[in-house]
C-alpha cells in the first residue's frame, strides 16, 4: 500500500516538473510551427543564471531568480529577432540553427563554470511526510509553481488581446495577418515566454538535482516525447502527455527496475508514432 | 598558483655533458616509438647497469606528468607539490651536490597526450624520473613507454592495480614502475571495509547501501567490498552499482531509503558532486560517507555552497591532520607558496620526489637499475605515512604498502563551522584513525 501511495505522489509531482518543462516547446510550435531545439539551452541558461547571480555574483537568492528568468527570456527573444525570424517558414533551418546554437551554449557554461554539477538555492528547502513517503518542499513548490503556470497560460491566451493573438496565429499566420495582427510581434512575445519557463524549468531541475552544463538535453527529449504524445503544439495535450510519461516513467522505475530510468519517455514517443501520430488531442501530424 | 608551475617548465638542457644519459636517452626513444615490446624483457648489456655517480652530476631532472595544472586541482597539486619539494631540496643544498630541476607536462587526462608527453620528458628532457599521472588509463598507457625508456617512474595519482600486476607478471621489463600513492584500488576497498569495522558501531551504522559508480577504478573496489564487507557485522541493505553518467539520483536514493539502510556507503569520482548535492538538498534520511574523490578538495564546501557538510569520504591526508610529523608542516609550506591547500596527489607528489632523493643520495647513484633497487629498499618517512613498496612477488609489486604502521588513509567529515549557517564555511575534520582524530563524527541534523 505504501508503494502505491509513494508512486502516486511521486508520478504526480515528477509529472508536474515534466509540464513546466514541455508547455514552452509546444508553445514555440503551435505558434511558429517550429521545433526549437534551442529549448534545452534555455533551461541551462535558467539554473546558471541563479548561480551566477547567487554564487558568482554574491547577490540574494530572491535577486538570482529573476536573473534566472531574465537570462533565458534574453536569450530566447534574441535568439528568434537574430536568427530565426529570417527563417520564417524553413523549419530545417530553424532546426539546425536552434541546434547548432544549444551546443554553442552548453560549450559556452562548460568552458567557463566547469563540467562538474553545481548547488544552486532551493524554492524552499526541507522535507516533509505524506502518505508515508518522504517529500521535499521542494518538489511541492514545483508541483504548485507548475500548476499556477499552466492555469496563467490558459487564462492569458484564452481571455487577453494578445493571448487570443498567440492563438490566432498558432491557427493560421496568414488570417492573422488579414485580420491585423503583427504575427513577428506575436511570434517574439511566444519565443520570450517559452524562454521564461525553460528558465522556471531550468532553476526547479537545478534546485533539485543540481546543474550541469549538458543538463538541458533530457529534458529536451523529454519534450519531444510529451508533445508527441498531446499531440503537437496543443498546451492541454502537453499537460496530459506530462503526466502520463510522468506516470509511467516512476512506474517503469519503481515497479521493474532501476536500470530504465530515462528509457520510458523514448518508448512511448515511438509507440505514439507508431500508433497514433496526431497524439492525444493534435492534429498537425496526421494533416 | 599557476606561475610557478609555468616557470618551472623547462626547455630541453644543452648542459649535460654525461654521454652516458644520451645512451639512456636513445634507448627511451626506441622504447616510446614502440620497440619496448622487444627490447624490455633481455635487459643485459643495457645502459642501466652502469653506474652513474651523483657525485659526478650537478644536475638530476625530474619529469612531472599531471593532467591540466593550470586549472585542474588534482593536476596542480601534483605539479606544485612536487615543486616544493624540488625548491626545499635545492634551498638545503641539492642533493649530494647535485641540483634537483623539474619539467611539468600536461597530459589532459588523454592516454594518447601522457604518451606523447612522456616521450617528451625522456627524449626531449632527458628526466631521470618520472612521477605524477592521475589517470589510470594514462598510465597504463605509458606504461610499455616506460618499461621502453628504462626510467624510474613513481606513480601519484593512478591508483589502478593493473599496474602492478604487470610489474609482477614480467618484473624485468616493466620494474621500473613504483606507486608512491595512493594506495591501489583494491585496498582503497579493503580500507572501506577496515573503517567500516572499526567505526560502524560509533557511527551508528547498522545497515548500509552500497552505491558505486561504474568506471574502471572502481571495480577493484567492488570486487574487494563484495568479498570482505558480508564478513564484517555490519548488514548490507541493498547493493547498486549504478551506470556511469548518472545525473538523477531520485530513483537511486528512493530505493536506500526503502531499504532501510542506515547510510550510503559510496565510491564515487565523476558522479559524485551531483550525488551529494542530491543528498544534501534532499535531506535525504540516511548518512552518506565512504569513497568521495571531490570532497577531498580542501576548495570544494564553498564550490558546492556547503552542500558536501555531513558527507565522510576517505583521504590521504587533510591540512590539519597530523599523518605524519611532516603532513601539516608541508600543508602550510604548500598554502603559503601556493596560496591554496594540495589535494592529495600533492602529498605523494612531495612525498615521491623527497624519496627519490634520499635514495640517490643514500647510494649515490642515479642509474636505473639502483634507483629502483634504493626505493625497493627504502622506507621512507613521508607526508602520508612510511611509504614502502611490495617486492618484486607480491601481486601488487612496487605498490606503496597499505597498512597501520605503513600508509592507512585518513577519514574526514565536512562539518559547517557554524551549523545554523552551513552554506558559510567549513572544515575537513578526520574522525577516523583514532589518533588523528580531530572532532566527533556529526549526524547529519535532519536524520
Amino acid at each position: 500500500m505504501a508503494g502505491i501511495s509513494q508512486f502516486v505522489i511521486q508520478s504526480t509531482i515528477r509529472s508536474g516538473l515534466y509540464a513546466l518543462v514541455a508547455i514552452g516547446f509546444t508553445l514555440i510550435f503551435g505558434v511558429g510551427g517550429v521545433l526549437n531545439l534551442a529549448h534545452g539551452a534555455s533551461i541551462v541558461l535558467g539554473a546558471y543564471g541563479v548561480y551566477l547571480a547567487t554564487t558568482v555574483l554574491g547577490l540574494t537568492t530572491g535577486v538570482g531568480f529573476v536573473v534566472g528568468l531574465l537570462l533565458p527570456a534574453a536569450f530566447s527573444g534574441l535568439l528568434y529577432l537574430g536568427i530565426i525570424k529570417r527563417f520564417d517558414h524553413e523549419p530545417i533551418m530553424v532546426m539546425i540553427l536552434t541546434l547548432v546554437t544549444s551546443i554553442a551554449v552548453e560549450l559556452l557554461v562548460l568552458n567557463t563554470a566547469g563540467s562538474q554539477p553545481v548547488a544552486i538555492p532551493q524554492f524552499v528547502p526541507g522535507n516533509v511526510t505524506l502518505g508515508g513517503t518522504n517529500v521535499q518542499y521542494n518538489l511541492l513548490a514545483v508541483f504548485v509553481l507548475s500548476w499556477l503556470i499552466i492555469v496563467g497560460l490558459f487564462l492569458f491566451v484564452n481571455y487577453t488581446k494578445t493571448g487570443k493573438a498567440i492563438l490566432a496565429v498558432s491557427m493560421s499566420d496568414k488570417g492573422a495577418s488579414l485580420v491585423g495582427i503583427d504575427s513577428d510581434r506575436i511570434n517574439l512575445i511566444t519565443w520570450i515566454i517559452a524562454g521564461v519557463l525553460a528558465g522556471i524549468a531550468g532553476i526547479a531541475l537545478g534546485s533539485q538535482l543540481g546543474a550541469t552544463f549538458s543538463m538541458g538535453r533530457t529534458p529536451l527529449i523529454l519534450s519531444f516525447s510529451i508533445v508527441v504524445l498531446g499531440g503537437i503544439g496543443s498546451i492541454r495535450g502537453s499537460v496530459v502527455g506530462a503526466y502520463i510519461i510522468g506516470f509511467i516513467e516512476v512506474g517503469f522505475v519503481q515497479f521493474i527496475s532501476n536500470d530504465l530510468t530515462g528509457i520510458a519517455p523514448l518508448l512511448v514517443l515511438v509507440g505514439v508514432l507508431l500508433v497514433k501520430p496526431e497524439g492525444l488531442f493534435g492534429r498537425e501530424l496526421a494533416e | 598558483m599557476t606561475d610557478k608551475v609555468t616557470d618551472s617548465v623547462e626547455t630541453g638542457g644543452d648542459d649535460h655533458s654525461v654521454s652516458r644519459r644520451q645512451a639512456i636517452a636513445a634507448a627511451g626513444t626506441a622504447g616510446a616509438v614502440g620497440l619496448a615490446g622487444c627490447s624490455g624483457d633481455g635487459s643485459e648489456g643495457s645502459s642501466s647497469d652502469v653506474a652513474d655517480p651523483l657525485s659526478e652530476r650537478d644536475e638530476v631532472r625530474i619529469g612531472v606528468l599531471a593532467p591540466v595544472p593550470s586549472e585542474n586541482p588534482i593536476g596542480a597539486s601534483i605539479a606544485n607539490g612536487a615543486q616544493l619539494a624540488v625548491d626545499q631540496i635545492n634551498e638545503e643544498g641539492g642533493v649530494g651536490g647535485a641540483e634537483l630541476s623539474l619539467v611539468v607536462k600536461d597530459t589532459k587526462e588523454e592516454p594518447q597526450t601522457g604518451s606523447t608527453r612522456y616521450g617528451e620528458l625522456i627524449r626531449n628532457e632527458e628526466v631521470d624520473l618520472t612521477t605524477g599521472v592521475f589517470t589510470s588509463e594514462v598510465l597504463l598507457a605509458i606504461l610499455d613507454d616506460i618499461a621502453g625508456s628504462e626510467t624510474p617512474h613513481m606513480t601519484a595519482g593512478a591508483a589502478s592495480p593493473e599496474a602492478s600486476a604487470k610489474v609482477s607478471e614480467s618484473y624485468d621489463k616493466y620494474k621500473y614502475h613504483f606507486r608512491t600513492g595512493p594506495i591501489n584500488a583494491h585496498h582503497l576497498g579493503v580500507n572501506l571495509v577496515d573503517f567500516v569495522e572499526a567505526k560502524a558501531d560509533a557511527l551508528g551504522w547498522e545497515s548500509v547501501a552500497v552505491l558505486i559508480e561504474d568506471y574502471k577504478w572502481t571495480e577493484p573496489v567492488s570486487a574487494a567490498l563484495d568479498e570482505q564487507l558480508s564478513e564484517t557485522n555490519v548488514e548490507i541493505a541493498m547493493t547498486n552499482r549504478y551506470p556511469s553518467g548518472t545525473e538523477d539520483f531520485n530513483p537511486i536514493y528512493n530505493e536506500v531509503e526503502e531499504s532501510g539502510a542506515d547510510a550510503a556507503f559510496i565510491s564515487m569520482a565523476h558522479t559524485g558532486t551531483a550525488a551529494v548535492i542530491q543528498w544534501a538538498k534532499q535531506q535525504r534520511p540516511f548518512e552518506f560517507g565512504g569513497i568521495h574523490v571531490p570532497m577531498q578538495l580542501p576548495s570544494y564546501y564553498d564550490a558546492v555552497k556547503g552542500a558536501c557538510a555531513y558527507g565522510v569520504t576517505q583521504n590521504s591526508a587533510t591540512p590539519t591532520a597530523e599523518v605524519t610529523e611532516k603532513t601539516t608542516a608541508f600543508a602550510d609550506a604548500y598554502s603559503e607558496a601556493f596560496d591554496s591547500y594540495p589535494v592529495y596527489t600533492g602529498y605523494i607528489a612531495y612525498d615521491a620526489v623527497n624519496q627519490f632523493a634520499e635514495v640517490i643520495s643514500d647510494s649515490d647513484d642515479v642509474a636505473a637499475d639502483a634507483v629502483v633497487d634504493g626505493l625497493e629498499g627504502s622506507s621512507y618517512r613521508g607526508t602520508t605515512g612510511t611509504i614502502e613498496y611490495y617486492g618484486p612477488d607480491s601481486e601488487f609489486a612496487h605498490d606503496v604498502k597499505y597498512g597501520q604502521d605503513t600508509v592507512w588513509p585518513v577519514y574526514q567529515q565536512w562539518q559547517p563551522d557554524d551549523p545554523e549557517n552551513p552554506q558559510a564555511g567549513g572544515t575537513q575534520e578526520v574522525i577516523f584513525p583514532e589518533d588523528l582524530s580531530t572532532a566527533e563524527y556529526q549526524t547529519p541534523p535532519w536524520i
